[in-house]
């Protein structure tokens, strides 16, 4: 057994071909799953039980079941169903790339929505109480006070949500997307060569998430700014 | 519903599977947390760093890729090493299920590692403090005070551990565990319709996840009865 | 004397948190300038009492009107009525992500529609006020807990409000800053400002109170001005009450 040094000289930079591929996963369903996220939790606390239910059943499927099962039954599974073929929707779900957007983005927007929700009930009552009775409206309390702590309060789960998102793109490969992972698992079909290819990847992985962790926590840096004693 | 006829027996023996595979991983993956967590807490910098190095890169790689390198590395490794011994032998396979347990276990258990230090240095050292000044020995206070106050703060993170374990085991028909997933894939090769047979494996893993949610909430039930007070 | 319309009025108020009646029979009429100090032992009801003339508790039983507008589920601006009514916490609680100043400008400008810099003037004379102009671009968590409690005062009062409510604003301070949240309450009540507040402080009560109330169970047991009520209290609960409070 041998570790073929050249063989991962010369296929990291092919792999890194599908980097942009995973960026535009990740950056396109982290979107997208962060306006379903907003949507579910507005509907969650609206006390309104007609909203309420459906966004909680929404949320505990979504969680319940394997984000491959999801992405399965829209790229295999929706074509089954003649009313997505004649939808104008059709387009996306033709697409591989449409269809693990859609799926990544249905995925994460449940659990982020449960992520901004903790932050929401993490609100001190006593700052929300003040601004009632200084006057302000639920709206107006909603938006200056709830958003911006609860922002703060989610930020260092939404950061590993965000991680578990790009680790979750990976799995676009098993719909047919040259992602990195696609290409990875098309050399070591050629090669036979897992160790290095695998392992080459995993490193580019860990690379990808130890930036994002850095940028998130300067976020947050930035958000908890008014959390430090000195200034 | 007739649509499933004769495709029934198999969703089921692949529901058996899943559940043992989450059972083999879910005994693993506290093998390794309380390793890791030991490790982590342990005085020795060396052992330290390992554990870090260990929860860095199994929570910074991607599942399937995890999967896939125990999966197929494995195989050439040991295909390497018979070779050595019997030079004739061409190739030896790895059962995808323990590879796959092996590496969902080693993925969940980097996180379990975080959640059993964090239990153990959650332990109000007052606590600890005071059933020593009541005479307490060590092994009693470990088994009075310290594993119920423990057990009460990695009850909901461990129930979060053992959600992921159950929905990374459809990552294992990746390469070739006769799971559920795996069925719906024959099954679509013979009936055509990919859309009825994942529903069916969406709704075996929902009651698998509805299981494990209502054992973890009875256990916290349990668990928090004496901090219930107000 | 002409007796003028009262401020706050409450008759036969109620509340009851499930089975638990936390209010019975409050009447209290406060008018235009009055200074009220509300005292009794923890869970007698004066912390709900206050609470519910702003609604940040409903009532449940009987009346509470403020000025002419009384207080009910059809209530169509109730903002407009709590802007006039200005609100201290014991926990203070300032908006913790905005600076001192932002602190005091944020409902001057949403609910007063105050301009921008009107409102940062205000800010400003208040911040004066209460002596702590230079902290106008920290955070709260900067301030000790006595700053905090006099930038919570200042915020109230840039709303330019009829009436305070004070709830046990000095209970979560340290014993050597409570003197300057008191001196703060003190130059207030000179102004002629409509007062109450729930509080154990009966030095502050016997400078300024023009009337004691003290509450147990619910209930309001007793009321007179301070000269009465601290030496001749005529209720039993209300002399045990004193006799714990003022023996150390």
């Amino acid at each position: 057994m041998s570790f073929d040094l050249s063989l991962i000289v010369e296929t990291v930079p092919k792999m890194l071909a599908g980097v942009g591929l995973t960026f535009q996963l990740l950056g396109l369903s982290a979107f997208l799953g962060l306006i379903l996220a907003i949507v579910l939790l507005l509907m969650r606390i609206s006390g309104k039980w007609y909203l309420d239910w459906p966004a909680q059943l929404y949320i505990y499927v979504f969680r319940g079941t394997p984000i491959l099962v999801q992405i399965f039954i829209i790229y295999y599974g929706f074509p089954q169903l003649e009313f997505i073929r004649e939808s104008v929707l059709w387009p996306i779900f033709r697409d591989p790339f449409g269809c693990a957007v859609v799926a990544l983005s249905l995925n994460t927007g449940a659990y982020v929505s449960e992520i901004l929700r903790g932050g929401v009930l993490g609100v001190d009552r006593g700052v929300l109480e003040a601004g009632e009775a200084l006057g302000l409206s639920t709206t107006q309390r909603f938006i200056y006070l709830t958003t911006p702590i609860a922002t703060r309060l989610a930020l260092p789960a939404y950061g590993n949500d965000i991680i578990s998102l790009l680790k979750s793109t990976a799995l676009a490969s098993t719909i047919t997307l040259m992602d990195m992972t696609g290409i990875a698992r098309t050399i070591v079909a050629q090669t036979y060569a897992p160790y290095e290819i695998f392992i080459s990847l995993a490193i580019i992985y860990m690379i990808l998430t130890f930036f994002l962790q850095k940028f998130i926590s300067l976020i947050e840096a930035y958000l908890g700014r008014y959390t430090k004693r000195e200034s | 519903m007739e649509l499933l006829s004769g495709w029934w027996d198999d969703f089921f023996w692949g529901s058996v599977v899943v559940a043992q595979v989450f059972l083999a991983s879910l005994v693993l993956m506290v093998i390794f947390g309380l390793i890791g967590a030991a490790a982590k807490l342990s005085g020795n910098r060396i052992v330290q760093k390992i554990a870090n190095g260990y929860t860095v890169v199994f929570r910074g790689t991607p599942e399937i890729l995890v999967i896939l390198l125990l999966y197929f590395g494995s195989a050439i490794t040991l295909t390497w090493i018979s070779r050595l011994f019997n030079p004739d032998i061409k190739f030896v396979d790895v059962p995808p299920f323990w590879a796959g347990t092996v590496a969902i276990a080693l993925i969940v258990g980097s996180y379990a590692t975080e959640t059993f230090r964090g239990a153990f240095l959650g332990v109000r050292p007052g606590s600890i403090e005071a059933a020593k000044a009541l005479g307490m020995s060590g092994l009693q206070v470990f088994f009075y005070i310290r594993i119920p106050e423990m057990w009460r703060l990695a009850l909901p993170p461990f129930g979060n551990h053992m959600l992921s374990l159950i929905k990374d085991t459809a990552l294992i028909s990746i390469i070739g565990l006769n799971e559920t997933l795996f069925v719906a894939k024959q099954a679509i090769g013979t009936t055509g319709k990919p859309f009825t047979m994942y529903i069916v494996v969406g709704l075996i893993y929902l009651g698998f996840s509805t299981v494990i949610t209502l054992t973890v909430m009875a256990l916290e039930r349990y668990g928090n009865h004496t901090v219930r007070a107000r | 004397m002409i007796s003028p319309q009262p401020l706050i009025r409450m008759q036969n108020v109620g509340k009851h948190f499930g089975t638990f009646q936390a209010l019975k029979g409050i009447n209290l009429d406060v008018i235009k300038g009055e200074r009220i100090v509300v005292c009794g032992p923890s869970g007698s009801g004066k912390s709900t009492m206050i609470r519910c003339i702003n609604r940040l508790e409903k009532h449940d039983e009987g009346r509470i009107l403020i000025g002419d507008t009384e207080l009910t589920d059809q209530i169509k601006d109730l903002n407009a009525v709590r802007r006039e009514i200005g609100m201290v916490f014991q926990s203070f609680n300032l908006f913790p992500h905005m600076t001192i100043l932002n602190n005091l400008m944020l409902a001057q400008k949403l609910v007063r529609k105050t301009p921008k810099a009107k409102a940062r003037d205000i800010a400003m004379r208040y911040l004066e006020r209460v002596k702590i102009p230079e902290q106008a671009d920290k955070y709260p968590v900067q301030l000790s807990g006595g700053q905090q409690q006099r930038v919570a005062i200042a915020r109230a009062l840039c709303m330019k409000p009829e009436v305070m409510l004070f709830d046990e604003p000095t209970s979560a301070l340290d014993p050597e800053m409570i003197n300057e949240v008191l001196e703060v309450m003190v130059d207030l009540a000179r102004e002629g400002m409509t007062m109450i507040c729930v509080t154990h402080e009966m030095g502050f009560a016997r400078s300024v109170a023009d009337r004691v109330i003290f509450m147990d169970a619910g209930e309001i047991v007793e009321e007179a001005d301070p000269e009465t009520f601290f030496k001749t209290p005529q209720h039993e609960r209300t002399k045990l009450f004193l006799s714990q409070i003022l023996s150390h």
